[in-house]
């Protein structure tokens, strides 16, 4: 405190704007180191509700700090709501996550010892990941957060075409990063059987449930990737280019099937 | 005066989450801080949500203060900051400086000793866009970057505009001194 205030008339062009940029600057210097002049600003303050901004400030500091992944979201350009909506699904959580990653860590793993029983663990396993996922991130079973989103008009399929967005950009990397270690092609020939999966869970889940779906097609993978394991010959045939252009269309297929039908989405029928 | 706690007593205790301390720190800088902003952006609305951003920033982060210098103008920088990144997100606002009639009579002007030395008269008579730069980067010490997001003019400009404006300050100082 220096003993020295500004006065009246000082302050109040200073408020009302009317002073010049040389005593503006001077008083807003001042301000900054005295109180009590600070004090004699804020009593004449006009130019927004301060009781207003504080409720809103309340609001927003009591509100619990939105998790590492809602920002993401949020700072992808995500609308705060929506953001919200799509982080809750059960597949976001830690113990999920982790669960996957650990199935994918052990097929990656044992792949890498260069063994073909472990190239076709991790292609057995791989490719159904992101469709389970996808399927758990917006059955109803696997999430109690969907029950209130079901009563509040908002599009279904909108919700889960986001979730399915999150999960796959969260997911894919992860089995991509595991894929690295394993030798030979079967590091990437899973993609497209994956991409494919996950519309045939979408387009599924318009008749059953999501997750009933999901685990559908994975026993029918693992089905066919252990009798295809018992006879010879290398994973790495069994996804070569016809293969795949059979999983793409099977991709574009589910995906036409899944938009045709998406009024039909289970999720919007308590099936429970 | 000893039951009113100060500043760093009040951030000490948002720290700890105190809810009533945090409302104190709220009414005692919001007032000022609203008024110096609007002094720099005629949109009220943004200069609303510039506050709440500021104060939100204070709740999450009150250890960013590292106990150097006055919270106010550590309250001052993270506001003209926050004011800077709503502007960003908004495309009509525009920043004014000074309303065009606001430029009072010389004779009018008060007694602060600024106005009577060379410095304020060499700053009144540079034009109001380098004025607004002036103020932007030399007064709230904002970067050149920060200063034309505030004042929606290229970076560029911004520096030119400074350039001009420091040479017309220096040249009129130099002539008034002579």
């Amino acid at each position: 405190m220096t003993g020295w205030h500004l006065d009246d008339d000082a302050l109040r062009r200073y408020v009302e704007r009317t002073d010049s940029l040389a005593e503006g600057t001077s008083v807003e210097q001042h301000l900054l180191s005295c109180e009590q002049c600070r004090a004699r600003v804020t009593v004449a303050v006009d130019v927004i509700d301060l009781a207003a901004v504080w409720d809103r400030t309340r609001d927003t500091v009591e509100v619990p700090r939105p998790s590492a992944f809602e920002r993401l979201l949020r700072s992808a350009g995500l609308p705060a709501h929506e953001a919200r909506l799509v982080a809750v699904a059960s597949a976001f959580r830690g113990v999920w996550l982790t669960g996957v990653a650990a199935v994918l860590a052990f097929a990656a793993l044992a792949a890498a010892m260069g063994h073909a029983r472990g190239e076709w663990l991790f292609l057995a396993v791989a490719p159904i990941v992101p469709c389970l996922v996808v399927a758990s991130s917006y059955d109803p079973w696997m999430d109690p957060a969907l029950e209130p989103e079901l009563v509040t008009p908002y599009p279904a399929l909108r919700l889960i075409l986001l979730r399915t967005i999150a999960v796959l950009t969260l997911a894919l990397p992860a089995v991509l990063l595991f894929g690295l270690v394993v030798p030979g092609e079967t590091a990437f020939a899973w993609l497209l059987p994956a991409v494919g999966f996950v519309a045939v869970v979408l387009a599924a889940s318009t008749w059953v449930s999501p997750l009933r779906s999901a685990i559908a097609v994975s026993s029918s993978w693992l089905a066919v990737v252990s009798l295809l394991a018992t006879r010879p010959g290398s994973p790495d045939a069994v996804l070569q280019a016809k293969a795949q252009a059979g999983f793409l269309a099977l991709a574009a297929a589910s995906f036409v099937i899944f938009l045709l039908r998406r009024r039909q989405l289970r999720q919007l029928r308590p099936w429970r | 005066m000893d039951s009113r706690p100060g500043d760093e007593t009040l951030l000490l205790a948002v720290a700890e989450r105190d809810m009533g301390a945090f409302r104190t720190l709220y009414e005692r800088h919001a007032g000022w801080l609203a008024i110096r902003l609007a002094r720099r952006c005629n949109d009220r609305d943004l200069v609303a949500d510039a506050i709440q951003d500021t104060f939100v920033a204070v709740w999450q982060k009150p250890q960013g203060f590292r106990g150097d210098g006055d919270i106010a103008a550590w309250l001052w920088g993270i506001a003209i900051r926050r004011l800077v990144s709503r502007l960003r997100t908004r495309s009509s606002v525009a920043a004014v400086f000074e309303k065009a009639e606001a430029a009072p009579a010389a004779e009018d002007q008060v007694l602060l000793s600024v106005e009577y030395g060379d410095v304020g008269q060499a700053l009144a008579r540079l034009s109001p866009e380098m004025r607004a730069v002036i103020q932007a980067v030399v007064l709230d010490g904002l970067s050149a970057r920060e200063a034309a997001q505030l004042l929606r003019v290229p970076v560029s400009s911004v520096k030119t505009r400074l350039y001009r404006a420091k040479a017309h300050l220096r040249a009129a100082l130099a002539e008034g001194s002579s």
